[in-house]
């Protein structure tokens, strides 16, 4: 079985995704857990013209700054479609094909691996960070 | 937008409209060199449902791992990115910007370099040997290039050279490979004509020898191929098409004929082996190393066959394989059975180091390799 890799957008257009990666979960406020769509995370700032950043969830603070991946990664995604015209081949059970689509690539990515600052009176979060158990 | 912000800058990070599990979207991690041949449609998966996938360019394979993460990761796509349901919510805040994460993803795919998977290949050409009785037994599976590629995980560059490893042949469209005892035939009738008609084993006009072999009732097809399997193209010749039998390839196939039916003492075997080589050709012991074991048994020396081509490609196999013929192997004849074994990022020290044991018995004898 063969699967083509494609990039349908084309190779020079293929857009750049972004990564903010945090060593941490961010937790949602029960109410809040089944309509997560459009709700804000926090606020991403870049105080000075260093790629150090500042990531604000709820009442935590968290510093990190921005780094290039040690190597590139591409975001693939898996289609799956009926090919009702090809004939059901013996070697394989269905007739349903999958095809991988390249939608973009990424190059650089926001960490941020030291423990959050709490800001003093703060407002209430519906979305606030909570350490790994194991975290920095 | 985010990849840009500014000095002094804040940018709003939301949960996308659309944001789930999209397991459908997946992050592959790949060395720069591989970016352009996934960015421009260069690369393929190949695999059984029940095989691992691997990643194959034109002339390497590689495999495919998940590699998990417990950290966060949110993965941003660009502003106008919109999955198969219609690009919908609005912009509440226009004087903020805002970037919006489609997914946390758990971590991502990774790629390593690997040896091509060829034994599938040899053992499913080897369901159907071509042989002299061809058309009455023609059944079964046969392989097109493209059912090949559907079935052995290792890129096309790859596959042409397990192909070539195995002196396959492409007939009618199929992939082939021809039995033995069918070569031996056409060989034999090769060297016989030299005789009769005073062609020397240096300089075959090809021509000359498949219109002979073809009046013989020999298919054109396999008479080239057997030029190519025992001979090569002398390049230098005026009129392409002039071959030259390789002694090596020559004396191997009969010495694999006498060893068949089993071992042999030495001396009979020389015996035999000599009378059936062709005068023009200079026999030696030594162009059977990787073909034949030799073993003393009390005052007697047995040879007996033992081809590095019939052995399997992975290391782990071919060491347990050759571990059982023999428990202790010195390196001179160790060699020759593990020089072909390819493991991207192992030299063959390595090799030896992960799966043999060295041991010395005295400082002037040799070093000997046994299994681990």
């Amino acid at each position: 079985m063969q699967i083509q890799v494609k990039c349908s957008c084309g190779a020079e257009k293929c857009p750049e995704w972004a990564i903010i990666e945090l060593q941490g979960v961010v937790e949602v406020q029960p109410s809040f857990q089944h309509s997560l769509q459009n709700l804000q995370i926090g606020l991403l700032c870049r105080p000075s013209s260093q790629e150090n950043y500042t990531f604000t969830v709820g009442y935590h603070e968290l510093t990190g700054y921005k780094v290039a991946l040690k190597k590139p990664m591409v975001v693939l995604k898996k289609i799956k479609y009926m090919d009702v015209e090809r004939q059901i081949d013996e070697a394989t059970s269905s007739s349903s094909c999958v095809e991988l689509d390249v939608v973009g690539f990424i190059r650089h990515k926001i960490l941020f691996k030291t423990r959050p600052t709490a800001l003093i009176s703060g407002p209430q979060p519906t979305v606030k960070e909570k350490i790994n158990a194991e975290g920095a | 937008m985010l990849l840009n912000l500014q000095p002094t800058s804040s940018v709003s990070i939301q949960y996308h409209p659309f944001f789930g599990p999209h397991d459908d979207l997946v992050l592959l991690e790949l060395d720069e060199k591989l970016l352009s041949d996934v960015l421009y449609q260069r690369v393929t998966l190949r695999g059984q449902p029940d095989e691992d996938a691997v990643l194959c360019t034109k002339s390497k394979t590689y495999s495919v791992k998940f590699v998990g993460t417990s950290n966060s990761v949110f993965l941003i796509p660009p502003a106008d990115y919109s999955t198969s349901h219609e690009s919908g919510g609005e912009n509440y805040n226009q004087q903020v910007p805002t970037a919006s994460v489609i997914k946390v993803a758990p971590g991502n795919m990774e790629l390593v370099e690997v040896a091509p998977r060829l034994d599938k290949l040899k053992s499913i050409l080897s369901e159907n040997l071509y042989s002299s009785d061809e058309a009455s037994t023609a059944m079964g599976d046969l392989y097109k290039w493209d059912d090949l590629i559907n079935k052995v995980q290792a890129s096309d560059d790859e596959l042409k050279a397990g192909l070539q490893a195995l002196s396959a042949v492409e007939i009618d469209g199929y992939w082939r490979i021809v039995d033995e005892k069918y070569m031996d035939v056409i060989l034999r009738m090769l060297l016989h004509n030299s005789v009769l008609n005073d062609w020397s084993l240096d300089s075959l006009v090809e021509d000359k020898v498949v219109s002979v072999l073809e009046s013989d009732g020999f298919p054109r097809k396999l008479v080239y191929h057997c030029l190519n399997v025992y001979g090569s193209r002398v390049e230098e010749a005026m009129d392409g098409g002039v071959w030259r039998l390789d002694a090596r390839r020559v004396c191997v196939h009969f010495a694999r004929g006498i060893l068949r039916e089993g071992k042999r003492k030495m001396e009979s075997f020389m015996e035999e082996w000599l009378r059936m080589i062709p005068e023009e050709i200079q026999p030696s012991f030594d162009m059977l190393e990787g073909e034949v074991l030799t073993e003393k048994l009390g005052v007697e020396t047995w040879v007996r066959a033992l081809s590095v081509s019939s052995l399997p490609t992975t290391p782990a196999d071919r060491f347990s394989i050759l571990f059982k013929e023999r428990a202790k192997w010195e390196w001179k004849d160790l060699e020759p059975y593990i020089r072909d074994l390819n493991v991207p990022g192992l030299s063959s020290e390595a090799l030896l180091l992960k799966y043999t044991r060295r041991s010395q018995p005295s400082i002037d004898a040799e070093p000997v390799f046994s299994a681990r």
